[in-house]
């Protein structure tokens, strides 16, 4: 059983310096996603796990061992690819037991280890084809087996759905699931797509530009988020953003947008009044009838999906996004006002970093 | 199928059919003398110096069976056989280890090993011969298979083919298999070398017909009658068959044969071997 345990680790390619002094803990079991836009060095600090690329600065820790500067095969470590990497002149039995067949295993041994691992993955009746004869979705699996049958401590996942289309990528996701509680592993699982961090992890670690944004449980992230980076990232459709001045007084914090005043539950105490950011999601906004409410502004799209209804609306700070009663029926051009559910408006200050609530 | 573009007239593509025209004749021009060698050879000499014929009236294989029977031919054979092998076999294989070696891994002086390389690839070999006759004179291997070998292993573009190949994979099947617990020697000789058969098969079989094929150095090396390789023996052994054009012929027929027959049968691999080479030179 092992956690994996990030000091310090910083990563260079000559003067760039991609990833920044990151400290991350990774509960032995739990399955973390690492999220963030692409080229914010998801990949350099899973690689740097695995072993394939040098560690600047800092240690891994692995179980109870320092891995930082241990081979690749000996950190009892197995990895997925983007790409899957699958042999192409090898079959899937012979892929999937790859490492054994280098390691000198018994051929009896091997064939009953593909055996083993092709039942987990529905992959038996493929066991003789080769990986151009497979789907997308099969060569995912058998990517998978590959690191299965070395049964390692931590599952490493590069982006492992992002080449499939959506409907499989759904599939996928519940499989790893599965998968996760079936072998209650560690899984480190590097993705650009919130949706999957959100539905498989129990931790998320958010990493902007090389440095942890936020690391905590999917929901937490999603209700308070720490930045306006993690706010905007995380939740789908996204967060409105909304210029204001904000200034403390004994009542909570007096927020102005435009013309309109709000007052919201205390934060931390401003000195003077200052401009910030709110940041409310779709679900937290209200329509209104025009005139009413803290905001007015003229519906630019209506997007029916049956469930629920999200309504575009322009206002003097730009556009922002509601979602509302499914029932009702708006047209575009319509005037309506909107009102915020004030308990869960975010703050931000200039600096991005959210105020927090007191 | 489109009515209107599948009417003969619109069809009809001058600048195509005088394209294949002279493609033809070219290959006509190109073929006749073969061919013309091929009849000859099976022709008795008295009727060939008598009378032209396009087709032999009465086909003998007599020159042939002569050929074989008062000549050293099955032995240049057998050493064209011994020195194509070897040159085949170790050009490819240290073709593929040097473009390995320079395209993976990680040593002092790969740079500049990759330059030479490069740099040796702009001399052409002719203009050492004098130079590699020396050297093989010196170290006393004239007229030994080993010495006519030497230096036809020259080729670095066999190098060039395949590091440019190894360069190409995707970096994750190293990985993938460094993760696996693989070696150098494993990575190169169980996933490298594999992946890439095609591109092996493709070199050795130019390889092959190149070194079969080579006249100037197994002429300069192979002195005695008994190393030489087909293509110098028919040549160089001036009375081996008198001016009998039918013998002389039927020789060049034998000569030709197994690079013709291994031609026939990888012919796909030929051109792909030739269209990899030539992207590099290109
Ligand atoms: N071998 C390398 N040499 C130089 N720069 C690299 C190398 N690998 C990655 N980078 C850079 O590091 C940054 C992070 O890359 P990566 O970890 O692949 O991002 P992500 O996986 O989050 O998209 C990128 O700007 C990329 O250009
Ligand atoms: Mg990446």
């Amino acid at each position: 059983m092992a956690s994996v345990e990030l000091t310090g680790l910083a990563k260079r390619f000559g003067a760039v310096e991609v990833i920044r002094g990151l400290d991350l803990s990774v509960a032995d079991g739990s399955f973390c996603a690492l999220l963030g836009p692409s080229g914010c060095g998801k990949s350099t600090m899973l690689r740097m796990v695995a072993g394939l690329e040098s560690v600047s600065e800092g240690q891994i820790r692995i179980g109870d061992r320092d891995v930082t500067h241990v081979e690749p095969a000996k950190r009892g470590v197995a990895m997925v690819f983007q790409n899957y990497a699958l042999y192409p002149h090898l079959t899937v039995a012979q892929n999937i037991t790859f490492s054994m067949s280098l390691a000198g295993e018994p051929k009896a041994k091997q064939a009953e280890a593909a055996t083993r691992v092709a039942k987990m993955l529905q992959l038996e009746p493929l066991l003789a084809r080769r990986p151009a004869e497979l789907s997308g979705g099969q060569r995912q699996r058998v990517a998978i087996g590959r690191a299965l049958v070395r049964n390692p401590q931590v599952f490493l996942f590069d982006e492992p759905l992002s080449n499939l289309d959506a409907l499989l990528r759904g599939q996928m996701r519940l499989e790893l699931a599965r998968l996760h509680a079936d072998l209650g592993r560690t899984m480190v699982y590097v993705t650009h797509d919130q949706v999957e961090a959100m539905t498989l992890a129990d931790k998320i670690v958010v990493l902007d530009k090389g440095k942890i944004s936020q690391a905590g449980a999917p929901l937490d992230l999603y209700n308070a988020p720490a930045n306006r980076f993690v706010a905007g990232f995380i939740g789908s459709p996204a967060m409105n953003f909304l210029p204001a001045r904000a200034n403390s007084d004994a009542n909570g914090l007096q927020v102005t947008l435009g013309a309109a005043t709000m007052t919201l539950p205390a934060r931390a105490t401003l000195a003077a009044e200052r401009p910030v950011e709110l940041g409310v999601r779709p679900e937290d906004v209200h329509l209104q009838n025009a005139g009413d409410g803290t905001l007015q502004g003229r519906v630019a799209v209506v997007e029916a999906l049956g469930n629920t209804t999200f309504v575009h609306v322009d206002t003097e700070f730009g556009q922002v996004n509601v979602e509302s009663d499914p029932a009702l029926r708006l047209e575009a051009g319509a005037n309506v006002g909107l009102s915020f559910e004030k308990n869960k408006v975010h703050v931000f200050d200039a600096d991005g970093t959210t105020l927090p609530k007191l | 199928m489109n009515n209107t573009h599948a009417t003969p007239a619109r069809r009809f593509d001058l600048g195509a059919t005088l394209l294949t025209l002279l493609t033809i004749i070219a290959a006509v021009i190109w073929f006749f003398p073969v061919y013309w060698g091929i009849v000859t050879s099976l022709r008795y000499d008295d009727q060939t110096v008598k009378d032209f014929a396009l087709i032999p009236m009465e086909p003998t294989l007599k020159n042939y069976i002569f050929d074989i029977q008062n000549s050293n031919l099955p032995i240049w054979y057998l050493n064209s056989t011994i020195v194509s092998v070897g040159v085949t076999f170790l050009v490819v294989f240290m073709g593929a280890c040097t473009g390995f070696a320079i395209s993976q891994l990680n040593f002092p002086g790969r740079k500049a090993l990759w330059w030479m390389i490069l740099a040796s690839f702009m001399v052409p070999v002719s203009a050492l011969i004098v130079n590699h006759f020396i050297i093989i004179a010196d170290i006393k291997l004239l007229n030994t298979h080993l010495g006519i070998i030497l230096p036809m292993l020259i080729a670095p573009v066999t190098v060039i083919v395949y590091k440019q190949f190894f360069d190409g994979l995707p970096k994750e099947f190293r990985e993938a298999a460094v993760m696996d617990g693989s070696t150098e020697f494993q990575l190169f000789f169980r996933v490298f070398l594999p992946m890439n058969w095609g591109v092996t098969t493709a070199l050795a079989i130019i390889t092959f017909i190149g070194a079969w094929n080579s006249f100037l150095w197994p002429f300069l090396a192979a002195q005695d009658e008994m190393m030489m390789t087909v293509t110098v023996g028919i040549t160089a052994v001036q009375d081996t068959f008198g001016v009998a054009y039918g013998r002389v012929l039927a020789g060049a027929v034998l000569a030709g044969l197994p690079v013709a027959t291994a031609y026939l049968l990888f012919q796909r691999r030929v051109t792909q071997a030739i269209t990899l080479s030539a992207g590099i030179k290109g």
